[in-house]
């Protein structure tokens, strides 16, 4: 095994340091356009490029609206509830 | 459909289905969509591998974490190697050799949990679309172009 293979597979055995702050919410969005790309490679009957690339831009678009919105009501209903 | 015709195309199912669990998008190849094939694939596979990337291969426990483990082996058999590996790993002390901690452990083990859930959904498209004799048809078309 090369260094840099050994390197690449060690990588894999120790968990990267993900502080806890608002800003690790942004984890969300690769997973989101994951499952829009997935969704619609499995939903649409016939797969043009261009077509394929606007339908997951848009459901990629409307999930990230509405966790971001989701977040927003969660905050606020926090912040009713402790202050 | 003959008897023979309806047990070849039971296989069929099967085979696709296995193939979609085996690696994400082999059913979709298996019935020529390859695209889909392709675009499956990579999309899955790069999210596991994020997800082991970040929270390490230890968020693959299959004793700890059992319902995580249940999405998780939606993604391929391969992760119940890697889960035996997590699982045999251990020092002298008897501790286990990989650990996972953290944001990192939660972030990963979401991120494989759901490139496992999103695996199955691939698997019970293919499945449908053999069922449908959907891939033939478009399968064929992409085959002309």
């Amino acid at each position: 095994m090369t260094p840099d293979m050994g390197a690449i597979l060690g990588a894999f055995t120790v968990p990267i340091d993900i502080p806890t702050d608002p800003m690790s919410t942004l984890w969300m969005f690769p997973l989101l356009l994951s499952i829009s790309i997935v969704y619609k490679a499995t939903k649409m009957r016939v797969l043009f490029a261009r077509r394929f690339a606007k339908e997951v831009a848009v459901l990629f678009g409307t999930i990230s609206v509405f966790m971001v919105f989701l977040g927003v009501v969660l905050i606020l209903l926090v912040k009713l509830l402790t202050e | 459909m003959t008897t023979k015709n309806k047990v070849d195309h039971g296989l069929l199912l099967i085979v696709v289905g296995l193939a979609a669990w085996a690696v994400p998008g082999g059913g979709h190849f298996i019935i020529k969509e390859r695209k889909r094939a392709i675009i499956i694939f990579v999309t899955v596979t790069l999210t596991f591998l994020a997800g082991l990337y970040v929270g390490s291969i230890a968020v693959i426990d299959r004793v700890g974490a059992k319902p995580w483990y249940a999405a998780q082996i939606m993604a391929s058999p391969a992760v119940g190697l890697i889960g035996n590996i997590v699982e045999v790993s251990v020092d002298e002390a008897g501790n286990r050799k990989y650990v996972s901690y953290g944001r990192g452990h939660d972030v990963g083990q979401i991120y494989t949990s759901i490139a496992g859930m999103l695996n199955l959904l691939c698997i019970i498209s293919a499945v449908y679309m053999t069922w449908c004799g959907r891939g033939e048809m478009i399968g064929a078309e992409e085959d002309d172009t």
